[in-house]
């Protein structure tokens, strides 16, 4: 049984606390109600839908437990970074529930009381052990121990984070420096504090340890006020600068959660959803390695972590500069432990900026739909192919696809053979959507007066922007990839495998993380050859340095995130790289020693003509 | 004191130099890694500015080789330094001390199916300057078919970032009208185009070449870089590029096209440079003292350079720089006696 050791419930050390935990309610409730203020209509009525919605608040409890308490994603990353991580949410997360069910049990008239849950120790005194009580107090001593081990690996982590898989990690502002001290200060305050107590407040396996060893080295145990004022001062400090930290991803990342699973999506560069990502962005410095711009030591600077803390400051210039170099390859947003867009973010903010170039779209009036359609709109046709503009650099590519085709003895026609409109994508990368949207216009009126059922893309970079970005009425989008890998399944085509070659298949920014296609390559390349894997591939494949996404990187800097990248994939010494975007392949070309070709181009020096096989 | 002097190259700055240093007394030591001496040269059939022809030239440089040692069909496996010595071991087994060494290593053609957007090794009638000599050579080949309209794609590979490659290749220009030219004198029907970004005709008598170009043989310039070229159902080629004069994109079908495919550092250059510790520029060409004064010294002792070993040159220049590289070689000898 346990009674309160004070009438009055209070004692001045609690102050400290009050005022942090005050100022960041305040803090959050005011951030809350802003972001929602600066949503579209239409997206703030899909919010508060969502909230009605079983499944997606269903969702949203398993991302609140999965996300931000037990770090799954880090987790799968590596298992210390996992343990540390989730160790601290998760400890500390209990400590407080398990705080307030033994208010709410011995004493509920005090429930009301921020403070009390958190200095319970101090405020009551153990008349008699209960099983329950006793329980209770192993609990809290317990989680108390789990959040100490992750401070441990914390403190390593700061000197040797190679130890956690981190090759780099960010470099702190001043704030964050006082955010991150004052939480390592935090747990082991209260151990000391909880140990001063423990004699009258009662413990359990490690507070109590600890009060006989300050009862046997100290003179005069009982005076232990000042403990808990230490206490309080560091969860107080905490508390005061957390908003101007990294640690407001703590309450950023639990709001962001639902707005994510409502299917909201950043439209400002720092407005609405994207200051909600902003804010929960826990600089970690996971997108330091995934950066394939990181291989200069200068090029760090332009990483995300690092392009929303100068958006944060509103230091335009900077974030301007960093939005423009980025390759956006995707890299980062899918690593990261909470998938912040980044590439969005940084579109948004290039979609801002004023635009001098008048372009002169008139021309596409006056292309004739017939005569790009001349051979198509009678209907009727099964594959309708659209080569774009970069297979006219790459001419190989546009005629493997058509030897393909052909010896399979399908119908086809080429939608660009009088000459490509681009597909808008290069527009839309550099923040010109109203731009994008005239080609966009005139290729899908081209597509759908094709009455054809499939329009098949041998570029990545087309192939998204048509998923993504047109509306064609049912026509199937098929990448080559996809489409010579379900042919050579079905035995349209055959192909011969070459016993005694090494392939290794490079993912196209585009192509992998951008539509999530990396089995349908792999699978119809491992029927002419034998795949080898490199070293880092899928969603971690690195960008090959050619991307139409920056705007302002310079070939030296170029050349170097190629090399870096010919490097990774050359990994297992394979014979050739195999590749299914043109510009990818016309980048590796330009400098890799090992022969580079196109996916097209395998498929067809390896086809099985008919005639001859029977 | 007679002392050996290590020549790798047998091209036509290496074969100049050995002449040169055997007169000044030394004992030359020629290597080619080709079955016969001449280098690029050898392959080509006339040279600008006045079509002299490349047999005559070749005929003086190996007319008088007595007393100088060469080796063709043959590599440098390794290179050592010994003191004030070098000792080289080649692919056919024998080694040789050498007390100097010239790289007259020259430069390795661009590959023109680097720029795929042209087609070459695609397309059937894409061809380059060096097949064009071989044509002029031999006669035949089997992608020139009484072509009525041909095309000349200056700067492939030169002057083109993207390639790899900054530099202006210096000889393409003078080399693409004389081609231009010899073309109109096979086929005086053809309609010829000259796609340039700029026509540098720096040298004696070369601008005399354009005039002729234009007005005796009616030449067309089109100012500007050629885009892509594609292949329509007859098999000719659709060229696409843009004149820059006018600002307008224009279409050409032709039968011919031909790459001057530019100088790209010798491709063995790294490893030439790291069995020595010789510099390497930002280029990929040899680096030496300096620019101006000692352009055919490098860093390390002993070891000089002449030709295009250290960027583009021409004939005349390569030659001369081959007598300026003996006479530093001989210079260099007698402050070590």
């Amino acid at each position: 049984m346990m009674r309160e050791r004070f009438i009055s419930g209070y004692d001045h050390f609690v102050l400290p606390f009050m005022v942090g935990m005050i100022f960041v309610l305040l803090w959050c409730i005011i951030g809350v109600i802003k972001i929602m203020v600066q949503l579209e209509r239409k997206d703030r009525i899909k919010v508060y839908k969502s909230l009605v919605n079983p499944v997606i608040m269903g969702k949203n409890v398993r991302d609140w437990f999965g996300d931000c308490l037990f770090h799954v994603k880090l987790w799968r990353r590596n298992k210390v970074l996992g343990y540390m991580h989730s160790s601290i949410a998760f400890g500390w997360f209990m400590l407080i529930v398990i705080g307030h069910i033994e208010t709410f049990l011995y004493i509920p008239e005090r429930g009301g009381l921020f403070y009390y849950p958190i200095f319970f120790r101090y405020f009551m005194a153990v008349e008699s052990t209960t099983l329950k009580g006793s329980l209770l107090f192993f609990l809290m001593d317990f989680f108390l121990l789990v959040v100490l081990s992750g401070i441990i690996l914390a403190i390593i982590k700061r000197f040797r984070s190679k130890l956690m898989g981190m090759r780099r990690t960010t470099k702190l502002t001043l704030l964050d420096r006082v955010g991150l001290y004052s939480l390592w200060a935090i747990f082991p305050l209260r151990l000391i504090a909880e140990g001063f107590t423990a004699g009258v407040g009662g413990g359990s396996f490690l507070t109590v340890p600890v009060n006989w060893l300050f009862a046997s080295i100290l003179s005069k145990p009982e005076n232990f006020t000042i403990a808990w004022w230490a206490y309080s001062i560091a969860l107080g400090t905490f508390m005061i600068v957390l908003p101007y930290t990294r640690y407001m991803h703590i309450p950023a990342e639990f709001f962001l959660i639902p707005l994510k699973n409502a299917g909201i999506k950043v439209r400002r560069p720092r407005k609405g959803y994207a200051l909600a990502e902003l804010y929960s962005c826990p600089s970690c410095g996971v997108c330091l390695d995934a950066c394939p711009m990181s291989v200069d030591k200068a090029g760090l600077k332009n990483t995300t972590v690092y392009y929303i803390r100068q958006v944060k400051r509103r230091n335009q210039p900077r974030a301007l500069a960093i939005a423009d170099k980025c390759l956006m390859c995707g890299k980062c947003s899918v690593l990261c432990p909470i998938n912040i867009s980044a590439i969005d973010l940084r579109l948004a903010l290039r979609k801002q900026q004023p635009y001098n170039i008048e372009h002169d779209f008139s021309y596409l009036d006056k292309i004739p739909n017939e005569a790009l359609t001349s051979a198509i709109s009678v209907g009727g046709e099964k594959v309708l192919y659209y080569s774009g503009c970069m297979s006219s650099l790459t001419p190989m590519v546009s005629q493997s696809v058509q030897k393909v085709l052909t010896t399979a003895g399908i119908d086809f026609t080429l939608m660009d053979e009088q000459g490509t409109i681009c597909c808008g994508r290069p527009l839309l990368l550099s923040g010109r959507t109203e731009e994008a949207k005239a080609l966009i216009e005139k290729n899908e009126q081209i597509i759908k007066e094709s009455g054809a059922p499939i329009l098949l893309v041998s570029c990545a970079i087309c192939y998204r922007i048509f998923k993504e970005d047109y509306d064609l009425n049912g026509v199937q989008v098929m990448h080559y990839t996809e489409y010579f890998e379900q042919l050579a399944a079905e035995g349209v085509i055959k192909l011969r495998k070459q016993e005694k070659l090494k392939y290794v298949y490079h993912d196209p920014c585009e192509l992998g993380r951008g539509c999530g296609i990396y089995e349908a390559p792999r699978k119809a390349l491992a029927r002419v050859a034998n795949l080898v894997p490199a070293a880092k591939e899928r969603k971690e494949s690195i960008c090959c340095g050619g991307s139409l996404g920056s705007l302002t990187l310079t070939h030296e800097e170029r050349g170097r995130i190629t090399e870096n990248s010919i490097r990774n994939l050359t990994a297992n010494s394979p014979d050739r790289i195999v590749t299914a975007c043109p510009l990818c392949m016309k980048t590796f070309s330009r400098q890799s020693e090992i022969k580079v070709v196109d996916f097209a181009q395998v498929i067809a020096e390896n086809l099985v003509e008919k005639e001859k096989e029977e | 004191m007679k002392r050996n002097v290590l020549i790798i190259g047998g091209g036509p700055a290496g074969m100049e130099a050995a002449r040169r240093i055997r007169d000044y007394g030394h004992t030359p030591i020629l290597i080619e890694k080709e079955s016969r001496l001449g280098g690029h040269l050898a392959k080509w059939h006339k040279l600008f500015p006045e079509g002299e022809s490349t047999e005559e030239l070749l005929t003086s440089l190996t007319a008088d080789m007595e007393g100088i040692n060469y080796f063709t069909d043959t590599n440098i496996v390794s290179i050592n330094k010994l003191k004030n010595l070098y000792v080289a071991i080649f692919s056919n087994g024998i080694s040789v001390q050498a007390d100097a060494i010239l790289f007259a290593t020259g430069f390795s053609m661009f590959p023109a199916e680097k720029k795929e957007e042209y087609g070459y090794g695609i397309y059937n009638h894409v061809i380059t300057n060096a097949d064009l000599e071989h044509f002029f050579n031999t006669g035949k080949d089997p992608r020139i078919k009484e072509p009525k309209v041909i095309g000349f794609v200056h700067c492939v590979g030169s002057r083109d970032e993207k390639a790899g490659n900054r530099q202006c290749s210096k000889v393409c220009c003078a080399t693409a009208l004389k081609q231009a030219c010899e073309m109109k004198e096979l086929y005086p029907d053809a309609t010829i185009y000259c796609f340039y970004m700029d026509l540098r005709m720096f040298g004696r008598k070369y601008e005399d070449l354009y005039l002729n170009a234009q007005r005796k043989y009616g030449i067309l310039f089109v100012r500007g870089r050629v885009s892509e070229v594609s292949e329509d159902i007859d098999g000719r080629l659709v060229v696409k590029a843009e004149d820059t004069l006018v600002g307008k994109p224009i279409r050409i079908t032709m039968d011919l096209l031909v790459l001057m495919a530019g100088m790209s550092p010798c491709v063995e250059n790294p490893k030439i440079a790291s069995m020595t510790g010789v510099h390497i520029g930002e280029d990929g060409f040899f680096m030496p003292r300096d620019l101006l004064y000692r352009s055919v010294e490098s860093h390390s002792k002993g070891i000089f350079f002449a030709g295009a070993a250290t960027g583009p040159k021409t004939i005349p220049e390569t030659l001369n720089e081959a007598r300026a590289a003996a006479m530093a070689i001989d210079h260099y000898f007698k402050q070590k006696a």
